[in-house]
């Protein structure tokens, strides 16, 4: 069944087409969730909020924007309404910008060994590294860099502009690049000081 | 051509990773190592990101189950087809195995209430195989309330020990209504128990299920407000 | 018996003015006033989603003609912070305690918002109360002790309580209410699908019966009452599993049963051709069908 068909009976009610519709779906709206919260438990728990929104809220879909950009649109706002009331704290999608990011140069740890990124991203280091990034910064990233979406379908999804997606993407890389240098760094030491113990301190 | 600073070339560098590269900022990346080592890094973040959602799986089918049983009770499926019934009561089983602990996680629950209340309602699989006696419809009701009764208790026992709200009303109202909830689950096991065969009786023994493990839920998240 | 309709509301009405500050405004800036008083402007585009999460403390919501969210915060003391911020088309308000050991009368912080007619609501306030009117956007509202009152509003309504009550007056759309302990009451509505659903609660039902609409009103004890004119046409389902269904509606019993007999109270029928579907459901509630006066 294709989607057109799919939404206008699920519209009607057509438990087949509902099916099919989170058939088509709901990989990638897991797939955002988990990158969103980082345990399959709580990812499964917003997916199926966020196709139950979807399913009570889809006979008021009037194709204004395309269907998946809707659903992505209810499933980033279910995650964020519960990563804000878990933290208690804003979660809001604009941040404040860091003074390192605004500096004349890019950034140096002076007496840390310069080390290109290149070839040492791994994938369990890049989703920790995603995960400690701010909600918004996460959302965007997410939905750009791991999902492929264009800038102009994010700014609808998140309700922001393009350049403001556009902006907070630069500025969740940018600050990816921190976390994963400061990992390669804390494993360098950590190598460092295992290799210290072994020999007996002796260097 | 102008030459330009790391300061206006890291004005730049957005629009750069977005393939909007001025002539200055090519000159200035071949003369600048900084500079060049920083786009090389956000360039393999860039790459490397995709490859996060490689192996991402689909949710597990109780996710769909439990969808389509909470839009079936609202009415939202009109073909009154119920969810399918398991071939075995091992595959039921099997979903209390996979239960994370101890943490409740309100999904789970809702799942298992869904298959729960599926199972043994009349157009059920369940249904059509036992007979019509009462011992054996009290039999699969109890086989499939047990464990979601076993669980939610568990899952009260862990919102208990990490609930905490700064305003005693709400932490007296959410207490008091679970107090509530509870008396009404004792009173519908109750009539279930009376009359087995009793759909209504069974329906709002579920629906009692449910507004635990939701007011459970809501617990919890005040738990986690503080940490 | 006494009727639901003539017990007074659950709900004090907020009438409250909106009061504007003239010429000190910047649009996006915050114009922090003496005392705790703290209000902020943000310009937005059609259908803007307003995100509120203030636990502790009253959320009332107005409608306004100007492109433009207004937020009016005032709060018991600097022991809770408040936040507004935008994305986009989106506006977040947020508060929160920044100490552990405040009372809860210190985090008090009740909020004024005036929003465009068509914008999206999400709120979350677990005590205090929450007043939204002429919005016609969807609403998705969340409280715990907090009291909910609806006045025309639209869209897609989702309401949960865990025992303050609700009332929607004058509303369309589709609603959704949810409560262990909340009262509801629905007055004047002209919506096509109304599921409401309390334990201890009571609920009152006096709208339109609007064709091939669904009412569906559910609780475990108390009193379900829904009022009818005789020119109203619906199709009947009331069933009360322990308690007792009183009926003032002259229905035609239904042509065929197609379901099992059932135990309890029970009661189907139509009147005037049953264009809509009423079903009430008690397990061991009184259900009433009263005319109306």
């Amino acid at each position: 069944m294709a989607e057109p068909e799919a939404i206008r009976l699920a519209q009607q009610g057509d438990a087949a087409a509902f099916e099919r519709l989170y058939q088509l779906h709901s990989r990638r709206v897991y797939s955002l969730c988990l990158r969103m919260v980082g345990n399959t438990a709580e990812a499964e728990d917003l997916t199926q909020e966020a196709f139950l929104q979807l399913f009570r809220k889809i006979a008021t879909f009037r194709g204004e924007s395309a269907f998946s950009t809707w659903l992505h649109r209810l499933a980033v706002n279910v995650v964020l309404m519960k990563l804000r009331k878990k933290s208690g704290k804003e979660t809001s999608l604009e941040q404040v910008t860091e003074g390192d990011e605004e500096a004349g140069t890019p950034r140096r740890d002076f007496g840390a060994v310069d080390i290109e990124l290149t070839g040492s991203i791994d994938r369990v280091n890049l989703q920790r590294a995603v995960e400690q990034l701010p909600p918004g910064y996460r959302s965007v990233f997410v939905l750009h860099d791991v999902q492929g979406y264009e800038h102009n379908e994010i700014a609808e999804i998140m309700g922001c502009s393009i350049g403001n997606s556009k902006s907070q993407l630069h500025k969740a890389r940018m600050r990816l690049r921190d976390l994963l240098h400061e990992a390669v760094r804390a494993k360098a030491r950590e190598e460092r000081r295992a290799a210290g113990s072994a020999s007996g301190g002796e260097v | 051509m102008n030459t330009i600073g790391c300061n206006e070339f890291l004005n730049q560098l957005g629009d750069w990773m977005e393939n909007n590269r001025s002539a200055d900022a090519r000159a200035h990346v071949i003369r600048c190592g900084d500079c060049r080592s920083l786009v090389a890094d956000l360039t393999a973040i860039q790459e490397s990101a995709p490859s996060l959602a490689l192996d991402d799986p689909e949710p597990s089918p109780r996710v769909w189950l439990a969808v389509r049983a909470q839009l079936e009770q609202e009415g939202l499926i009109h073909d009154g087809r119920r969810a399918p019934a398991p071939a075995s009561t091992g595959w039921f089983d099997a979903i209390f195995a996979m239960i994370p602990r101890p943490a409740l996680a309100a999904a789970y629950l809702a799942a298992l209430i869904a298959v729960g209340a599926a199972l043994v309602a009349p157009g059920s699989g369940y249904f059509q195989r036992t007979s019509s006696g009462s011992a054996r419809w009290l039999s699969r009701t109890e086989n499939a309330t047990g464990p979601l009764s076993a669980q939610l208790n568990s899952a009260e026992q862990d919102t208990f020990s990490s609930f905490k709200t700064a305003d005693p009303t709400v932490a007296a109202s959410l207490q008091k209504n679970l107090a509530i909830v509870d008396n009404y689950i004792a009173l519908c096991e109750k009539s279930v128990r009376e009359d087995p065969q009793d759909e209504d009786a069974r329906d709002y023994l579920y629906d009692a299920y449910q507004q635990k493990a939701d007011l459970l839920a809501q617990m919890s998240d005040r738990g986690d407000i503080g940490q | 018996m006494r009727s639901l309709a003539t017990q007074p509301g659950p709900l004090q009405h907020w009438k409250k003015a909106s009061v504007l500050v003239p010429s000190l405004l910047i649009f996006g800036v915050a114009s922090a006033s003496a005392g705790d008083r703290i209000t902020q402007h943000f310009r937005v585009d059609p259908h803007p989603v307003v995100a509120i999460h203030n636990p502790g403390g009253t959320v009332t919501v107005r409608a306004w003609t100007k492109s433009e969210v207004m937020v009016i915060a005032q709060r018991a003391t600097t022991e809770v912070a408040f936040d507004a911020t935008q994305t986009g088309n989106r506006v977040d308000i947020l508060t929160h305690a920044l100490s552990d050991n405040a009372a809860p009368g210190e985090l008090r912080t009740d909020l004024e918002i005036s929003v465009p007619q068509d914008t999206e609501l999400q709120i979350h306030d677990d005590a205090g109360g929450v007043n939204v009117s002429n919005v016609l956007g969807d609403m998705n509202v969340e409280t715990i002790t907090a009291g909910v009152d609806l006045e025309d509003a639209a869209g897609y309504l989702a309401v949960k309580t865990v025992d303050g009550s609700f009332q929607c007056v004058r509303c369309t759309g589709r609603i959704e209410v949810s409560s262990i302990s909340g009262n509801f009451r629905f007055i004047d509505i002209h919506s096509p699908y109304v599921r409401a659903q309390t334990s201890t609660g009571n609920i009152l039902f006096n709208g339109e019966f609007l064709p091939n609409a669904t009412y569906r009103l559910k609780n475990y004890s108390g009193v379900i009452e829904v009022r009818f004119s005789p020119g109203d046409s619906f199709a009947l389902d009331a069933h009360s599993l322990k308690g007792q269904v009183h009926n003032e509606a002259r229905l035609d019993p239904p042509s065929h049963h197609h379901f099992l007999p059932r135990l309890g109270n029970a009661l189907f029928g139509s009147m005037n051709a049953g264009r809509a579907s009423v079903e009430l459901s008690s397990f061991d509630g009184t259900i009433n069908i009263l005319k109306r006066d």
